[in-house]
C-alpha cells in the first residue's frame, strides 16, 4: 500500500492507494473559505493550516483505508511545483514518516499526478493519450506515452483557466472561489449575447487567458449600470470563450499527435460546459474521453500515490536531504 | 531518559541525541548567522539519523523527542515541528516542545540571560530568563523598544543570539554586554533543547504548533 501526501497549495491531502491503483481512501481538508476574504490563497495562512491539519489528515486516510501505519510499504509525496512553504510541511512529514520506518519514498511532480489521475480505479486509461489539465494553478496539454512521464505540448503563458474563472467571477461580483458560482450563473444566461475573443497564442498549443479577462473588465465597465442586468449573459459568454479555448487546444493536440484518447484533470473539469462540450466533440470524432471522479480531478493525494506506482522509489536513507521545488 | 532533540528556529539546524548517561552526539552550526540561507529541509533528517547512529540509539531506545517551537523563522519551525510530529507518530514516542529562546539562554552562565534572535523586518524575538526561569515571555520588538523595556530591570542581563549581534551597539550603550561575534553562545543548541525537555511534560503531537508571535502577512498569492 502506498501512502500519499499532498500539500502544494491550499488543500491538505492524504490518501492510500494499492499497487493495482485502487483508491482505498482519499482525504482532503480544504481551506477554501479560509482565504475567501483575501481573494486568493495566502501562502503563510495555507502553510500554517497545513501543519495544523497534516497529522490528522494522514491518520484519517489510514483509518478510512482500514490500515495502520505498519501496512504502508511506500510513502509518496508532492515535492513540487507549488507554494514552497506549503510543500515543505507535507514533504517534512512524509520524509519523517518514511525514515521512522525505513520505508522507501517517492517524490512526485504534482502535475504528473494530475496527468495520471485517469490511471486510477476500475478502468484505467491506457497510454498513449493526450491530457488536458486545467485548474486554478495550472493549465496545460500533455502527451503521455509511458506511465512514468509526460511531455508538455503547450501551457498557459499567463493565467490558469481556473484563475480566469475566479477573476471573471470577481468582476461580476461573485465570491471566491468564483468558478462554481460563475458556472451556476452562466446556466441562466445566453452564451451568444457577448462576443469575447478566443485567444490561441502562437503556432503551438499554448494558452493565454489574461486578455480575455481584460475584455470582460471593459465590457462590464462599458455596460455601466446595465451590467448588473446582463450578468448571467456575461457569465455565459465569458465561460463559453474560456471553454472553447480549452476544447480547441485539446482537439488540436489530439489531431497533431494522431491520438484518440483524451484525459482531463484539474478542478476546472468540474465546469459543466467544459464537460458537455468535450463529450460532444469527442463523440463526433470517435475520441475516447476520460474524466475521473471530481475527487481525483481537484488537488488530492490519491493521484500522487497513484503516480508513485510508476516511479522509482528512493530507498532509505537516500531521501533524507530531499528538498521541495516551487517551480516546475 | 534518552532524548532526541532539534531546533530549526534560526537559519541554522541543530540536532542532538542525549543519552540517559549524559553523553551527547550533537550537530550544530558553527556560529549564528542571520544572513545564512536556511537549509533546514536538507539538513534536518540527515543530522537526526547521524546523531542517532553516533549515540548508538535505535528508535525503540529513544524515550522522548524534543523540538524547538520558536519563536523564529516560520518555514524553519514548520519543518522542525512537522518532522517531530511525524517521527513521534510513527514510532509512538512522546513529544516535548521547548521554547527555542529558553534553549538559547540555557547556554549562558548568568543570573539574567537575555535571549535574542533575528526576527527580520527590523525586529528581534526576545525573552528574559533569571536563573533559567522565564521572567519575560517571548515577544517580538524593535531593538529600540527592547532597550526601553530593559531600563525597567534592576540589573543588566547578558545578551546572546543572532538578534543580539544585529543590535550590539544599542545593547552595549544600554549597559547590556553581548558575547563576542564569533562565540558559539549565539547558536541555539539542540543539546539545551534536550536538557530542557526533561522539565516539559509530554504534549499531544497534534497540539504542538510554532510560537509564531506574529499574524501571517495576508497578501493574496496571485
Ligand atoms: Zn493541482
Amino acid at each position: 500500500m502506498i501512502l500519499g501526501i499532498e500539500t502544494s497549495c491550499d488543500d491538505t491531502c492524504a490518501a492510500a492507494v494499492d499497487l493495482d491503483g485502487r483508491v482505498l481512501s482519499n482525504v482532503v481538508a480544504s481551506q477554501g473559505l479560509l482565504h475567501e476574504r483575501y481573494g486568493g490563497v495566502v501562502p503563510e495562512i495555507a502553510s500554517r493550516r497545513h501543519l495544523e491539519a497534516v497529522d490528522a489528515v494522514v491518520s484519517d486516510a489510514l483509518e478510512r483505508a482500514d490500515a495502520s501505519l505498519s501496512a504502508v510499504e511506500t510513502v509518496a509525496v508532492t515535492s513540487g511545483p507549488g507554494l514552497i512553504g506549503a510543500l515543505l510541511v507535507g514533504l517534512s512529514s512524509a520524509k519523517a514518516l518514511a525514515a521512522a520506518q525505513g520505508l522507501p519514498l517517492v517524490a512526485v511532480d504534482h502535475l504528473h499526478g494530475h496527468v495520471t489521475a485517469s490511471m486510477l480505479g476500475e478502468a484505467p486509461i491506457e497510454p498513449p493519450y493526450v491530457c488536458l489539465v486545467a485548474s486554478g494553478g495550472h493549465t496545460f496539454v500533455a502527451r503521455v506515452d509511458e506511465r512514468a512521464s509526460y511531455a508538455t505540448l503547450g501551457r498557459t503563458l499567463d493565467d490558469a483557466a481556473g484563475e480566469a474563472f475566479d477573476k471573471g467571477a470577481r468582476l461580476l461580483g461573485l465570491g471566491y472561489p468564483g468558478g462554481p458560482a460563475l458556472d451556476r450563473l452562466a446556466r441562466e444566461g445566453d452564451p451568444e449575447v457577448f462576443g469575447f475573443p478566443r485567444p490561441l497564442p502562437g503556432d503551438g498549443l499554448d494558452f493565454s487567458f489574461s486578455g480575455l479577462k481584460t475584455s470582460l473588465l471593459y465590457r462590464v465597465r462599458d455596460l455601466g449600470e446595465a451590467a448588473a442586468r446582463a450578468r448571467a449573459d456575461l457569465a455565459a459568454s465569458y465561460q463559453a470563450a474560456v471553454v472553447d479555448v480549452l476544447v480547441a487546444r485539446a482537439l488540436s493536440a489530439l489531431e497533431q499527435q494522431r491520438l484518440t484518447s483524451l484525459a482531463v484533470g484539474g478542478g476546472v473539469a468540474a465546469n459543466s460546459r467544459l464537460r458537455a462540450r468535450l463529450a460532444e466533440a469527442c463523440a463526433d470524432r470517435g475520441i475516447d474521453l476520460w474524466i475521473p471522479d471530481m475527487a481525483l480531478c481537484t488537488d488530492n493525494a490519491a493521484m500522487i500515490a497513484g503516480a508513485a506506482r510508476f516511479l522509482d522509489p528512493l530507498p532509505y536513507p537516500d531521501y533524507l536531504a530531499l528538498d521541495a521545488t516551487a517551480r516546475p | 531518559m534518552n532524548v532526541l532533540g532539534f531546533d530549526t528556529s534560526t537559519t541554522g539546524t541543530s540536532v542532538c541525541a542525549l543519552r540517559a548517561d549524559g553523553t551527547a552526539s550533537e550537530v550544530a552550526p558553527e556560529r549564528a548567522g542571520p544572513d545564512r540561507r536556511p537549509r533546514h529541509a536538507q539538513e534536518l533528517l540527515p543530522a537526526i539519523e547521524r546523531t542517532r547512529a553516533e549515540a548508538g540509539l535505535e528508535w525503540p531506545d529513544v524515550d522522548a523527542i524534543a523540538v524547538g517551537r520558536g519563536p523564529g523563522t516560520f518555514t524553519g519551525l514548520r519543518i522542525g515541528i512537522a518532522t517531530a510530529r511525524a517521527l513521534a507518530h510513527a514510532r509512538a514516542i512522546p513529544l516535548r516542545p521547548v521554547v527555542s529562546l529558553a534553549a538559547l539562554a540555557a547556554g549562558l552562565d548568568a543570573r539574567l540571560a537575555l535571549a535574542l534572535t533575528d526576527a527580520r523586518r527590523g525586529q528581534v524575538y526576545a525573552a528574559l530568563y533569571e536563573h533559567g526561569r522565564e521572567r519575560w515571555a517571548p515577544f517580538a520588538a524593535t531593538p529600540e523598544d527592547l532597550v526601553e523595556r530593559l531600563r525597567t530591570l534592576d540589573a543588566a542581563p547578558v545578551a546572546v543570539g543572532d538578534g543580539s549581534l544585529r543590535c550590539r551597539d544599542l545593547l552595549e550603550e544600554a549597559g547590556v554586554p553581548v558575547a563576542p561575534d564569533q562565540s558559539e553562545l549565539h547558536v541555539v543548541r539542540a543539546l539545551h533543547i534536550c536538557k530542557l525537555a526533561s522539565a516539559v511534560p509530554p504534549t499531544s503531537p497534534e497540539a504542538i504548533v510554532p510560537l509564531y508571535l506574529r499574524a501571517p502577512d495576508a497578501k493574496p498569492a496571485r
